[in-house]
Formats: C-alpha cells, structure tokens, sequence
C-alpha cells in the first residue's frame, strides 16, 4: 500500500514541481514552520522513545555493595535479547499470538471480504442497516468490547450460555482451551465491520464498465466477484492483513480483561503482556527489548507480507 | 440475458445472502442489544433473569448510581475521554493537515525521505512505544497527568499520510497559484484556501484519530495511577477488576459502558460518509 | 464490605498487577556503597510538616488526632490505594517521596532493593520500639534486625473459619491437623457430593504462601554474599503435594477467588465447609453472609503434625523514606501510629487493621466475644496464632514476579496441566531469573 501510494503522490508531487518553478516556492522557513508542528512532537513521541527503548535494551543492570546493594546500568552488548529468546514464556505468547493470527485474520479478513461482496452485488436489500450493523463494533473500544463480551461468556450472567444449556449444551468460554478463541471472537466482533468497509468502499470505486462485459458474456455474479472484483481490491485486501497482523501483535486489552474473569489467561499470555509483567518486575532493560522485538517482528511480517503479495500479484 | 437459470440462480442466491446478512447482523447487534437490557436491569435481576429479554426496568436509577458513584468520578472521566479523544484528535488533525499539505504542495529535498520515514511511523506498534515514553516522561515529571496522555496522542503518521493524499487530490494548483499572485502568503493561501478544499477529508482524518485514541488503552494504564486523570476505558477497567469483590459494581460497569458508546455510534452513523471516503482513499491511493 | 475490600488490597491480595516503577537503576553509576547507612536523627527546630501516604481508611482521621495534640508536628495524609506501588514508585523517582509511605511486608525487600528507605536506627526510639511488636513482624521490618527502616503496623495471622453446624451435622468434630482435615474433606465430600472442605484459589499467591510459611518453609536467606532461594523445598513441597492430591480427588473446588461473588454464593449455597484465612477476613462473612450468623466458628490453624506453627497473610508496615529531612519526629509520630493504644483502637475500628503491636491484640474491642461468631472471644485464636508465626521467614528482593510465576503455573495445574509441585519449580526460576536479571547474586538451595 505504501509503495503504490508514495508512488502516486509521486506523479502528483511532480507535477506540482513543474509548476512551481515558474512561480517560485515557498522560503526554507515557512516550510519548516508548516512542518514543525507535527515533527517535534513526532520526535519527542515517536522516534525518542524507540530510540530510548533500543539504547535500553542493550543496556544490564549492575550492582554495587552487600544484600540489597545500590544498581546502576551498563553497556551489555546483546545480553537482553539473548535473554528473551531463551524465555520460554516468550516463545509461548508469541506461539499463542501466532496461532490466534493464524486463524483469527483469515477468518475475519473472509467474513469481511464476504460481506463487502454481498453489500455490492444486487443480491441485497436493507444495505445501509447491514453496513452500519457491521460497522457499530468498531464505535466501541476493545476494553468495553472485552466487558460486553465477558458478560456473554460469564457462566452466571450469560444469556448464550442460559440457551445452550436449554439445548443441553454446557460450553466454558473461559475455559483452558476456549479462551484464546473467546479472546479472538472478541477481535473478530471489533474489526470485521471495519474491514469490510474498507473492502466495500474500494468495491464501489471499480468502474461499472468492468463488468459489464463479463455480465455481456453471461458470467454469473459469483464469477464476477472472483474473478473481477476481488484481483482488483487486492491492495485493499493486502492492506487490511497488513493492519490485523499489527493489530494481533500489539493485543492487550481484549485479553487483559478477560484475565479478570478467568484465570486461564496468564499474566504473559501475548507478547504485549509479557513486556508489561517484565516491566512490573523493574527489569526495564528486559521489557524495552521484547518491545523492540515486537516491533522488528512487526515490521518483518508486515513489510514481508506486503513484499511477497504485491509480488505474486504482480502490483 | 435474463435466461432462467441465472434467475434461479439470483432467487437462491438473493435468500442464502439476506440469510447470511441477517444472521451476521445478529452478531454484530447481539452485545450491545444485552448491554442495552443490561442496563435497564437492577443488579439483582442481572444473574437471576434472562438476559435478552427486560424486566424490572431500572434505567434511571442505574445512571443516577453511576454518576454518583465515587463522588461522581465517572463524569470526571467522562470529561476526561473528551479531552484525551476530541481535543487530541482536533489538535492531530490540525498538525498533519499542516505536514500533509506542505509535502503534498512544497516542492523541498529530502521530502520524500520524510514522508518514507513518516510512513515508517504507521507501521510501528503504538504499545511499543508506551513503556520507553513512561520511563522518559517520569524523568521529566510529566506521567500521571493529562500530558502524559494528550501529548503522545496528538501524533498521528496516519494522519499527515491520509492529508497528503488528499491535498494533492483536493486542491488543485492552479488555485494555489492564483492566490499567491493575489498576494497572499503561504499561511494564508492554506488557511483561505486549502483547508475549505480538504475540510471533508479533515473530518476523516479526526475520525480515524479520534478513533485511535479512543481506543487505545495501553498508554492511559501505562502513564496514569490518579483516577481523577482516567478515560472512561481506564475507569471501567478498575471498576470491572473489582467486580469479583464489589459486585454491586457490576450494575454501574454495565451501564457505563452504554453511556460511553452510546453517543460514539450515533456520531458514527451520522458521518458515515466520511468514514467512507476516507476509507476509500487510504485504500486505494 | 468496603473495609473487607480495603484489607484484602492493604494484604497485597489484589492479584493485578499494578506497574511499580521503582528503577533505582536509571543512574549509569554506582552512587555510593553503603546504601541504607543510618541517617542522623536530631529533632528540629520549629515546626514541621510529615507526609504520610496511605492506603487504610479514615487514617485522616487518627491523623487528626495526632496533629492536634502535636502542633510542632504537623502529618498530613494521602490516601494512595488506588495504585499504592506505582504513586510511591513515581514519587521516589521524581525525588518527592513522602516521609512515611505504607509497604506491605511482601514489599519491603523489593523496596530495599530499590534504595528506597532510610535506616531509622540511629534514633533511640526506633531501635528501643522492638519490644513492642510481635516478633515476625520486627524481624521483617528490622531486615533480620540489621537495621530500621519500617514499624509494624498490621498483620494476618492465619486461621480457620469453620461451619461448626456442617462438621456438627456430619459427626465430625473441628481438624486440628492436616490430615485430620484431609480426612474431613473425603468424608464430606462422600456425604455430599456438592460440599467441599474448602477451596483452592490458584490466583492467590500471597495465601498460598501463608501457607508455606506455616510449614517453615524458608524461601530466602542470605550469606557468604548471596542470596540462597529455596521457593521449591521439601517443606514447601509437602504444602503443595497436600494441596494437590485435594485437588485430584476433587476435593477442593478450584473455580472460586477469594473474595468473589461466586464464592459467596458457594458459601451462602451451604457448597462449602470452611475457610482457611486471616484475621482481617472475620468481617468478610458478618457482612456477606448475615444469614450465617451463629454458625461460624473461629479455630487454630490445622497443623503440620505437631508443630504449632501458623502463618500469615497479608499486613504492612510504614516505612521511613529515603529522603525524608525529619527523621526524628518521623520516629516519633510513626511510634505513636503503631503502639498508642488509643490509635490502634481508631485504626481497627475504621480501618479494620489487625494491630501488629503486642499491646493491640489487647485492646478492648479485640478482646471480647463477636456475635456473629456466637459471642466467641475470636481474636484470642488470632493473637494466638500470631506470636507461633516463624519470625525466621523472609521474602524474596522480587517478590512480586515470583508471585505472578507461582499464580501462572498454579492456574495451569489448577486447570489440569501440571502439579502445584511443578508451580514451585516455576516460582523457584523464576525467582532466580529475576534476580539475576537485576544483578542480585542468587544461588538455588540453602
């Protein structure tokens, strides 16, 4: 997305260069002035703190004199990195997250792709009630979603489970092996809407011509959407993945609530918790390195699913 | 065209999609339907009757406990929100307004360096940012008051990447130009001109920030231990971590949680338009 | 109710964790050795202001008693429940500790690790006030009597709530020992199949290791320049090998916190037995469960064969900050909070603290019958129960994350995956990881 998109602002930028030759530019100071506003804290926000998490996370505690001793900090090379990758509490959140991504994305991502069909196709009435039906979620942050929810999966409070259970059903939403997928349901329930509408919203952008032969031909609206509609939307699609895969590694709040009701989620159940329950611990030089990990793993998947789909696709 | 077996065709397809549709809105409308009933429900009728359908309809003295609660804190909260989400998105969309437009407009070297390292910023996990910037900010003094919170959310690399897009579409040029050879300098060419052209995609761009910092949760936890300072997430957060101990919170959890996004989703459905042609440009572009 | 919910958060119960901010480590060099070296203690000339934060309720008010007399030494109070560790850790960071700041026992070596407090021995009344507590609890404070850097202020002494009308019903008579009611727990159980002894709160370490404690289990010691950790010992190991053959003959429940509204249903449902706690808890059922009034007995710890040992859960200290400029009215006042009688009696009425000074455990209201228990005279068996509390028992400099490891891996086994044995293991690592991690030299084993 990133690449199509400098690229076109690109061809725009460059045009506006050639006009701006024969009228002159702006003065070096009110383009900075334009830029200052939002570069400084930029810095002071963005790009300090990584750079402080980074110089952090090569930095050991040490420790001067008797019991309790005083500490103070020093270069250690690689040692906090080392350190996460033997931890064994990390390789399971990540293993955890990456199952929970594994399955949650494409679910989501299908239903969402399903749906923004649906909206487009004439196959549907209501359409604006279901698009704003699907939509609502995302009005609702993740910790209140994570509340509502839990109500739902609570055994004493939950209608669903009070059905099931007429139908002679006793699920455990909480329990060991349910939760993780309790978790995602929650993640799917948010963002689905979301999705969808930026799938729907690059749906109803294709020209009508482009089907019109097709239609012509006598394709079905299934051939259609298959063959048509959803190569054109792929940079949407790829775009959408690429904001869930950020959005499953950075998961906190969904399951830190639900933590409050089960006992099933541990304190370093997503990477995201861990850093925090490291932190907890005063080993900042620790939890500053699973940060960066996190990110670098971020930036990894995210460029690399970016890479190899606009490759295959050949976008 | 029209042969029978693409009508057939439609007529099966046209129920297995309302089908599908209906039951996925179901799901979507399902937990905030029972939140709703929640709500109008006394605390001793949440575990002990159905909880789709209403009885005891309780609503009002379940807003008056919730606002009363903690000598009102959850008004404070409230208030909070406002602050953190409405101000900070206002102020964002002001600052990438500026950014975008000056690299959509002002030919400069290094613009595409800045503009790359921008879009960097997009990619990069906002939690991952939380912890480095509490340590910085407790050095300088600033965690556990509202800065702490509202200065880091006033940044949005989306933002300023969603506004250069929509500069170089919305405003042409030739407009520029013309009221620079009227006399008008560069601020005023973008205050008189440019930011009427890109008012509709401003609305977007406060969207989406309001959004991000509506939601995000991790930071306010991070840098906040007076309650007095907490969004309403932060708050329902405590509140709903004492409900094993306080049950009668539990009422009040509810019930705040459907005054918070009550108003959300009505602004939502109401400037739905935006959402789209903000989606659609973000996508596509 | 409120003051059940407080007490359990002053135990250090409340099982979220809450970011303590307490670096200490953000210098890049050593700023000297001796890190708690004894402050001088001169009093001061004129008048002076004390900060003292807090989380008990209506300590302004027993503040305000203090002031009144002392107009030299004015205290002026903040309460800090809502993130007690995290107030306190940005306060020491920014430089801007208070004088006298509540810590939990549990605490006070990660604190001291931290450099966070003053050593008060220079002054005569801090060191001549060992006399006046209970002796674990000075042990603790005192660091082994290496110095002063906190007084005793409340304590849990640990015992068992019996449903005496349950054990009466089924023809038992009270347990005295483990077995005894390991024994109780199957014939219960085999009566009804909906009642249990008890049950077993994977999430709470601060009970579980009450529970080692009165085992003698002993986590942590320090010689020869290094901490020795010894989470996973034999004693503790017999705890959690009880413990978990309960759980696998289904005879605890697993499924209740403490505290929670399931469990009072339970309880209200007549589903379980007793309950092993602390004395801070004896308002918990009175205010819950008022219909149970009568029924409920207060007994002894049952005991590991014949050893009379018991253990404690929860309670805190107000320890004298780094920083402080007033340490001799800082003593002064910090005396009168924690030994004067007529401050005690306002902080167990307000505040519901159980007093960690030998003289408290005396006070009139502690000393008669409490009719929900049928008029028993409970708090004998509390005070009881206190002076046969190990004083030799010592936390760990990382308590906190050793306790997240323990609750992690015991909700594991608790689920099904795993023993409470094999939890002892992972608090045993991680304890040794964590120290390591910030150069705490740390050795398994005695």
């Amino acid at each position: 997305m990133t690449d199509t998109a400098s690229r076109a602002t690109r061809v725009v930028a460059a045009s506006g260069r050639r006009r701006r030759h024969l009228g002159g530019g702006p003065r070096a100071g009110t383009i900075v002035a334009f830029l200052t506003p939002f570069f400084l804290p930029f810095v002071l926000f963005y790009l300090v703190p990584i750079g402080y998490a980074i110089w952090q996370s090569f930095r050991v505690v040490r420790r001067t004199g008797g019991q309790y001793g005083t500490s103070y900090t020093t270069f250690g090379g690689f040692h906090q990195y080392v350190q996460v990758f033997h931890n064994t509490e990390f390789w399971s959140s990540i293993e955890r997250i990456g199952l929970f991504g594994v399955v949650q994305v494409p679910v989501m991502l299908f239903v969402a792709l399903i749906m923004a069909l649906l909206l487009d196709s004439p196959l549907l009435r209501l359409r604006s009630f279901f698009r704003i039906a699907a939509f609502m979620p995302y009005a609702v942050p993740g910790v209140i979603a994570a509340i509502m929810w839990s109500f739902l999966y609570s055994p004493q409070l939950s209608p669903v489970v009070e059905v099931l259970k007429d139908v002679g059903l006793t699920p455990n939403f909480l329990g060991p092996g349910a939760v993780l997928w309790s978790t995602a349901n929650v993640s799917t329930w948010l963002w689905t809407g979301y999705n969808m509408l930026i799938l729907f919203s690059a749906l109803q952008s294709i020209p009508q011509e482009l089907y019109e032969a097709a239609r012509l031909d006598g394709a079905s609206n299934w051939a259609i959407a298959w063959r048509i509609k959803v190569p054109i939307i792929a940079p949407s699609i790829i775009l959408t993945t690429v904001f869930s895969i950020i959005g499953t590694l950075q998961l906190y709040a969904e399951p830190a609530v639900l933590r409050q009701i089960s006992s099933n989620i541990s304190s370093t159940y997503t990477p995201n918790m861990l850093a925090y329950a490291v932190a907890s611990g005063n080993n900042y030089q620790q939890a500053a390195a699973i940060s960066v990990v996190i990110a670098v793993v971020t930036f990894v998947l995210s460029f690399g699913f970016m890479r190899l789909t606009t490759r295959r696709a050949g976008l | 065209m029209s042969n029978p077996s693409t009508a057939r065709e439609s007529r099966v397809g046209r129920t297995a999609a309302m089908s599908l549709m209906f039951l996925l809105a179901i799901y979507f409308l399902l937990p905030i339907y029972f939140l709703i009933v929640a709500a109008t429900k006394p605390q001793s009728d949440l575990a002990s009757t159905f909880g789709l359908a209403f009885s005891h309809f309780d609503l009002f003295h379940n807003l008056h406990t919730l606002f009363s609660r903690d000598g009102g804190i959850y008004g404070r909260w409230a208030v909070n929100s406002v602050i953190y989400a409405v101000l900070g998105a206002a102020v964002g969309t002001f600052i990438s307004a500026l950014c975008g437009y000056a690299l959509a407009k002002f030919p400069f070297r290094g613009r595409e360096f800045l503009f790359s390292v921008i879009l960097g910023g997009v990619l990069v996990p906002t939690t991952a940012l939380a912890l480095p910037l509490f340590l910085l900010f407790s050095k300088t003094g600033i965690v556990n008051t509202y800065f702490a919170v509202f200065l880091p959310s006033i940044v949005s690399p989306f933002g300023v990447y969603l506004a250069r897009i929509f500069t170089a579409a919305a405003v042409p040029d030739e407009l520029l130009e013309s009221a620079r050879l009227d006399g008008a300098g560069e601020f005023r060419t973008f205050f008189s001109v440019a930011l009427r052209l890109m008012s509709p995609s401003l609305v977007t761009i406060f969207l989406f920030q309001f959004v991000a910092i509506w939601n995000n949760f991790f930071l306010p936890m991070v840098m906040l231990q007076k309650e007095s300072l907490f969004p309403i997430t932060l708050g329902l957060y405590e509140w709903n971590g004492q409900t094993a101990r306080a049950p009668l919170l539990q009422e009040s959890v509810i019930t705040g949680s459907l005054v918070s996004i009550l108003p959300v989703i009505v602004v939502f459905i109401l400037l739905q338009r935006f959402w789209r042609t903000g989606l659609a440009s973000g996508a596509l572009k | 109710m409120s003051n059940t919910v407080t007490r359990i958060r002053l135990a250090g119960v409340a099982a979220a964790a809450s970011l303590v901010v307490l670096t200490g480590c953000s210098s890049s060099a050593p700023s000297g050795h001796s890190s708690a070296a004894a402050a001088a203690c001169a009093p001061a000339k004129g008048k002076v202001t004390l900060q003292y934060w807090n989380t008990v309720p209506g300590m302004d008010k027993v503040v305000a008693l203090w002031n009144k007399s002392h107009p030299n030494v004015q205290v002026q109070t903040k309460n800090i429940s809502n993130d007690q560790y995290g107030t306190l850790g940005n306060a020491l960071k920014a430089g801007k500790a208070p004088d006298l700041a509540q810590v939990g026992y549990d605490e006070l070596p990660d604190l001291r690790t931290q450099n966070a407090f003053v050593d008060a021995s220079s002054c005569k009344a801090a060191t001549a006030a060992k006399s006046k507590f209970v002796p674990w609890t000075w042990s603790q404070a005192s660091f082994g009597g290496t110095g002063v850097f906190a007084f005793p202020q409340d304590t849990g002494p640990m015992a068992l709530f019996v449903r005496s009308d349950i054990f009466k019903q089924h023809g038992l008579s009270i347990p005295t020992t483990w077995d005894e009611y390991a024994a109780d727990a199957k014939k219960l159980h085999d009566a009804d199949h909906n009642l249990s002894i008890t049950f077993f709160d994977p999430n709470n370490a601060e009970w579980f290791n009450g529970l080692l404690w009165q085992n003698s289990a002993h986590m942590y010691s320090y010689s020869g320049n290094s901490w020795h950790v010894s989470v996973d010992s034999a004693q503790s190991k017999q705890v959690a090998a009880y413990w978990q053959k309960l759980i696998d003959q289904k005879l605890v429940r697993t499924d209740l916190a403490n505290g929670s509204t399931p469990m009072y249903a339970a309880y209200q449902k007549n589903q379980v037995a007793s309950y092993v706690g602390a004395a801070w808890g004896y308002s918990m059922f009175r205010d819950n469960l008022p219909d149970q009034a009568g029924k409920w007995a207060v007994v002894p710890m049952p005991t590991w064969g014949t050893n009379a040992a018991s253990g404690d859960w929860g309670g805190s200290t107000v320890a004298f900050m780094k920083g402080s400029k007033h340490l001799y009215e800082s003593v002064e006042f910090n005396s009168w909070l924690n030994t004067d009688p007529q401050a005690l009696a306002l902080e167990n009425k307000l505040g519901g603290l159980y007093p960690a000074a030998t003289a408290g455990t005396k006070l009139p209201a502690l000393s008669q019958g409490v009719p929900y228990y049928n008029n028993q005279k409970i708090f004998d068996v509390f005070a009881d129960s206190s002076q046969n509390i190990d004083t030799s028992f010592a936390w760990g400099p990382t308590q906190k994350t050793v306790n997240l490891a323990l609750q992690d891996s015991m909700a594991k086994a608790a689920a099904g995956s795993g023993t409470l044995t094999g939890s002892l293991s992972a608090a045993q690592a991680a304890a040794l990881k964590s120290m390591k991690d910030l150069a705490i030299p740390a050795t398994a084993g005695k």
